[in-house]
């Protein structure tokens, strides 16, 4: 059986630092960003304001790229190309700033200077009105809320191993993105997530005088992703060739192209693998190249 | 390859082929296997077996053979071999394309486990219950998040004259534990349940083409209900409290039902299970998962998308199929009725899971009745504008959906019976939240 992921409510602090992507190969092992609160993120469920959106492709091939605030200094970057369309159909029509909220799978992405970006394709995006913005920050609050003490309650015995943690009544997805998380990043501080609880519940109840003894100082939040797709149509076009010609290339054996090996290539002729993959996508729907097996991408 | 092994092999071959070729012959062909293509002996030796057709040789394989321990399959084996003691054996009579056809099934045991098997060709299988087996050339399934062995055309089962295995006592499935009806999963196999009879009725059906009576309904403790069939008398009345021993669990897409079967003990208890509710029990996506399905489950959840086959929908009016361009798949070309429903996939951050849901909670849900949404796809000569329409409407609200879950390849599906958004105390809860954490700290 092959469960839907499910959606994780969690704040663009938790989700931006993350750093480390489990790599799925196949359908049956999807990839995962592990948070370093240990949630293992396929998909995400997130809301706030829409606050710039543009459109990096051309009018018939949309590519979208949007900022999306959820708190008052957090931001998630979002990405929509044509393989969402109810996504990128979606987007067309709001106009910022608006109330929205995202259904989507996320990815890192990492730059020349290796630093790594955290952002979501969305499969749904809709708008939304303000109480069900502030339900889902509340949603988030609780559900970071709930990850800070497990986390506790997880490092506070001698043996952190997923067995360990599985015979003390975690379950199988929980203690397996504990412990990855403890071996990538260390213990977390906590601060930085207490801080979006505090300021979730400082915006739900702005009355109260929401206090809990943490340091005022802003948390740095990352820059925001530039993520250069080839947008223009002549420059899609030389991607194209360079791939197709680095397909032949790796063609060694008849059986295809191996996808690590042309992932790797291309990174060297400066194209991302997100890149890759949309390109590949194009040239497939063009009947150009087909997938003889999920690692392999051939020529026809 | 020196001359001694030669004529060692040579004579092994003579006695297996049994006059099938001339002894020049016999030497020729192992000389070119052996010396010109330099083959493994065992290899010239199988060769030479096939082609001069030599009693007693497996199946032709391609692939390796394995030999694994029952923990160690992973459902996933093309062709493995397995030593293990058969634990149960029951031969069953099935028909295949109008033929009648025997298999035989059973578990199967060693020191690391216990799995269930099928021979599929199974009229010449003659296995004794507590001997051990060699699987030669099985395949392995999943089925349930169980592994299943089978034994194929090409698979043979032969007794291991001599091999002894020890099954350790706790996996042989006749224990049976006693068990709370909420914490029943599909694979929960022998239980014994104590509950309260919440209804029972008699039905007649046939089995092997004899009459039987069944008695079958629903029993209820303080943590769940589930459906049982009970075949046997056992004057089972509404409103009585009985402990059933050795009861076993058997799935239906992913229903738990509770058999109580002639190995069974029923007696009458009296419960302290108090008012049992009648309601629905509440449950998180991810305890679902877990069951695997039940009966008149509660889930509340955000809704976070809407599959295919939602919106405005035809169906065939003799069977009430959905219909592709009236087209029935059973009936042809047919005049379609237009129905409404929805597929929605629900996520309470534990997990999501599908829920169908009829005409009648579409249009409450969505305030659009079926004859807009005809009159919209009419004006519009599409039918798909009101699947997107109604989607808009329906992401990101929360809601609790009631009904039984089965399970599909897309993972769990509730057929929903009830369904209602729900608003929470936004304030109330995030107050609730504020003081927890400032407890903690």
């Amino acid at each position: 059986m092959n469960a839907r992921e499910t959606a994780w409510r969690l704040f663009s602090s938790e989700l931006n630092s993350a750093t480390y992507e489990i790599k799925g190969v196949d359908e049956k092992s999807p990839s995962y960003v592990v948070t370093k609160l240990g949630a293992m993120v396929n998909r995400v469920l997130i809301a706030g304001v829409l606050t710039e959106k543009e459109n990096v492709g051309s009018d018939d091939e949309p590519m979208w790229r949007g900022r999306i605030q959820d708190l008052a200094t957090g931001n998630f970057f979002i990405n929509v190309g044509r393989y969402q369309p109810e996504a990128a159909a979606a987007i067309a029509d709001i106009d910022t700033p608006a109330f929205v909220a995202v259904v989507g799978k996320v990815r890192t992405y990492t730059t020349d200077d290796e630093r790594v970006f955290v952002s979501i394709r969305p499969e749904r995006i809709v708008k939304i009105n303000e109480e069900t913005r502030t339900q889902w920050i509340l949603d988030a609050a609780r559900s970071t809320w709930d990850r800070l003490i497990m986390m506790k309650k997880a490092t506070s015995a001698e043996d952190i191993s997923e067995k360990a943690l599985i015979g003390r009544g975690f379950n199988e997805r929980d203690a397996k993105g504990i412990v990855t998380a403890l071996d990538r990043y260390g213990r977390p501080d906590s601060t930085t997530y207490l801080k979006s609880v505090q300021t979730a519940l400082r915006t739900i109840l702005p009355d109260k005088n929401i206090d809990l003894g943490l340091p005022e100082d802003m948390s740095d939040m990352p820059d925001e992703i530039d993520i250069e797709f080839g947008s223009s149509g002549s420059n899609n076009a030389e991607i194209e060739d360079i791939i197709l010609a680095l397909l032949e290339e790796l063609d060694t054996d008849g059986k295809g192209a191996p996808r690590d090996e042309l992932e790797r290539r291309a990174e060297s002729d400066g194209i991302s693998s997100m890149e890759l993959e949309e390109i590949s996508n194009a040239l497939m729907d063009k009947g150009l190249v087909y997938e003889p097996n999920l690692r392999y991408l051939k020529r026809i | 390859m020196n001359d001694e092994e030669m004529h060692l092999h040579f004579e092994e071959l003579k006695k297996e082929l049994d006059g099938k070729i001339s002894d020049e012959q016999l030497m020729k062909e192992l000389n070119v296997y052996l010396n010109e293509y330099r083959v493994t002996a065992e290899a010239a030796k199988r060769g030479i077996k096939r082609k001069y057709g030599a009693d007693g040789l497996s199946s032709f394989m391609t692939a390796d053979t394995l030999s694994k321990k029952i923990e160690e399959l992973k459902g996933t084996e093309m062709n493995v071999d397995i030593t293990a003691k058969a634990i149960y054996v029951d031969r069953k009579q099935i028909t295949v394309r109008g033929n009648p056809k025997t298999i035989v099934s059973g578990i199967l045991g060693d020191e690391t486990g216990t799995a269930p098997f099928t021979i599929w060709e199974g009229e010449n299988v003659d296995l004794e219950k507590g001997a051990v087996y060699l699987f030669k050339n099985a395949y392995t399934k999943l089925w349930n998040d169980r592994v299943q062995i089978n034994l194929g055309s090409r698979g043979k089962a032969e007794k291991a004259e001599g091999v002894r295995v020890d099954v350790p006592e706790r996996t042989i499935i006749a224990d049976s534990a006693d068990t709370k009806i909420g914490d029943i999963t599909e694979g929960s196999g022998n239980v014994t349940v104590t509950g309260r009879i919440m209804s029972v009725e008699e039905r007649n059906i046939t089995v092997k083409g004899e009459p039987k009576v069944v008695y079958s309904g629903i029993i209820a403790d303080d943590t769940g209900k589930i459906q049982f069939s009970a075949w046997n008398n056992y004057d089972l009345k509404d409103g009585e409290s009985i402990c059933v021993k050795n009861g076993y669990i058997r799935a239906w897409r992913g229903i738990p039902q509770l058999n109580l079967g002639d190995k069974c003990d029923v007696s009458r208890v009296d419960d302290s299970f108090g008012e049992i509710e009648l309601t629905s029990s509440k449950r998180t996506v991810a305890e679902i998962i877990l069951a695997g399905g039940g009966l008149d489950l509660s889930v509340t959840g955000t809704v976070v998308d809407m599959r295919a086959g939602s919106g405005l929908i035809w169906r065939c009016p003799e069977c009430n199929r959905s219909v592709l361009s009236g087209e029935c798949t059973a009936h042809g070309k047919v005049e379609p009725v237009a129905d409404l429903r929805m597929k929605l996939i629900l996520d309470d951050g534990t997990g999501a899971i599908s829920a169908i849901l009829n005409r009648k909670d579409t249009e409450k849900l969505t305030g659009v009745t079926l004859e807009a949404a005809e009159r919209l796809a009419k004006a519009r000569g599409d039918s798909e504008i009101v699947a997107r329409e109604i989607t808009e409407l329906m992401i990101m609200k929360r809601m609790t959906v009631t009904g039984n879950v089965l399970n599909d390849d897309f993972g769990p599906m509730m057929i929903v019976s009830e369904a209602v958004t729900e608003s929470i105390n936004i304030l109330a809860e995030a107050e609730r939240l504020y003081n927890e954490v400032e407890a903690a700290l």
